[in-house]
């Protein structure tokens, strides 16, 4: 039995709810009963309904963007088990064998990759006084994640488990890896930048502005010693004020 | 500051907070669209702007990962911006001063958003083992009614974050403003700089790739001469 598209296109939108109730004890497990359910609704009656409810209650926890392809991949999986088809894995095992890994991958390429480097591009513009700073952030980070949404599910439905190898063929952590040197790199530039704005304003030749750079090392080793960004923002912030009590 | 103002930040607060874990994910919540959007609606976006790029980075490396739940740089940059559009209504500092009364207000009160977070996920507990017992007892709509009462504890968590922030923080800046602004002033701009070298300083320490504070030196070095000699 296949599912019709109005159910594909309804667990697709339902997965932008995967974490609505996130909780410490089983995470996204609501979640994705809750992105299914139509799907399990029109696949099962009576008893087996019921079973198939019970079914994906278990732990679940992945990156949310990656959920996609996971999902799509379930719904392939439950369709072969209601028509009665041998499936390669138990749809249980399926679901716990891949969400680890998927939360790794989505971890480092979106949270630690895509963010930043969005982040930064689009400060620039935030430095400079746009306002269109944040529709850049928006449209850079939003066109990966919403591309692994829809093609992910697609892929996940139309491919079933296949769809690792699918992930696996992208590289997606390496793809990770250029995206954090490229953060650095722009990184360095709009500390340079929002240095170089600071001290034009306070009329203070930019050649000064090349103290931010040990400043900055300092911070960093001070904040591997345990030190948190608050303490960090205060005690600097008193520093900067005793000094121009101190001068003034 | 009208009580309209308030509602709508309100509601702002509450959308992105929403954002932040348990709605779409669209990235809104983070400072640097929450800030002029709420900006926006207080008809300061360029302000909101500010306190969004000001606190973009400080938390940007710590990765929401597992049952960890980062600091709630979300209801510090609206927040931030309320008590800045506040302060600039009750008093006439330079803008420098009154961004940096807005955040220095705003986020040590934002650890709040932590707890109240912590406390929405805890009910989603309850919540989770309540729908399986509906489950066993064969009645499956209470999938989608608890799930959507999940969503209800996220919204309760990010509004009573910003009643926090904007609540106890008006009347902080209410007190503290007038004594502190006299202090802050001559620093100026200079305080507002604190905000994005301790941000990239905490990025550079999360981003683990080989040569990364080489990388970073030399694109620094290179970024400030050009800007200088050009």
């Amino acid at each position: 039995m296949k599912l019709p598209g109005y159910i594909l296109i309804s667990t697709l939108f339902r997965s932008f709810l995967l974490q609505a109730s996130w909780s410490f004890e089983r995470m996204q497990n609501l979640g994705v009963l809750y992105a299914l359910s139509p799907a399990l609704k029109y696949l099962y009656k009576g008893e087996d309904r019921k079973e198939a409810f019970q079914r994906h209650l278990t732990y679940f926890n992945t990156h949310p963007y990656m959920s996609a392809p996971v999902l799509g991949a379930t719904l392939a999986q439950e369709e072969k088990r209601a028509a009665g088809q041998d499936v390669t894995f138990s749809v249980e095992d399926f679901k716990s064998m891949i969400m680890a890994p998927y939360a790794a991958i989505g971890d480092a390429l979106f949270w630690g990759g895509v963010r930043p480097l969005a982040a930064c591009i689009a400060l620039f513009f935030a430095f400079k006084g746009s306002l269109l700073a944040p529709l850049i952030f928006l449209a850079f980070f939003n066109l990966p994640h919403l591309m692994m949404r829809f093609w992910g599910f697609m892929r996940g439905y139309f491919r079933g488990v296949s769809v690792i190898e699918v992930i696996q063929r992208r590289r997606l952590p390496d793809v990770a890896i250029r995206f954090k040197e490229a953060t650095i790199i722009l990184l360095g530039g709009l500390s340079a930048y929002s240095t170089f704005v600071v001290f034009n304003k306070q009329a203070v030749a930019p050649g000064w502005g090349l103290l931010a750079l040990p400043i900055i090392y300092i911070l960093i080793w001070l904040s591997r010693k345990g030190l948190s960004v608050l303490f960090l923002i205060f005690a600097s912030v008193m520093l900067i004020i005793t000094f121009f009590q101190v001068v003034t | 500051m009208t009580f309209a103002d308030c509602l709508l930040a309100s509601l702002v607060a509450v959308i992105c907070g929403l954002d932040r874990m348990a709605l779409c994910q669209f990235m809104i919540s983070r400072p640097i669209v929450a800030g002029p959007l709420v900006g926006f609606f207080l008809g300061q976006p360029l302000l909101g702007l500010q306190v969004g790029m000001l606190t973009e980075l400080l938390w940007l490396g710590r990765l929401p990962v597992g049952a960890s739940i980062p600091p709630d740089d979300t209801q510090i940059a609206v927040g931030g911006t309320f008590l800045a559009a506040y302060a600039m209504s009750m008093w006439s500092y330079p803008e420098p001063v009154n961004i940096a009364v807005g955040l220095l207000v705003a986020i040590p009160l934002a650890k709040s958003g932590q707890l109240f977070d912590h406390m929405a996920r805890r009910a989603n507990d309850n919540l989770g083992r309540r729908v399986e017992r509906f489950l066993q007892a064969g009645e499956l709509g209470a999938v989608e009614r608890g799930h959507l009462i999940g969503l209800g504890h996220f919204v309760v968590s990010a509004l009573c974050t910003f009643v926090v922030v904007a609540g106890i923080g008006s009347l902080l800046c209410f007190a503290l403003a007038p004594i502190v602004a006299p202090y802050l002033e001559p620093a100026g701009y200079w305080l507002l700089l604190v905000f994005p070298l301790i941000g990239a300083a905490m990025i550079l320490r999360s981003i683990k790739i080989n040569h990364s504070m080489t990388l970073f030196g030399a694109s620094f070095v290179s970024a400030l001469l050009i800007l200088w000699l050009l």
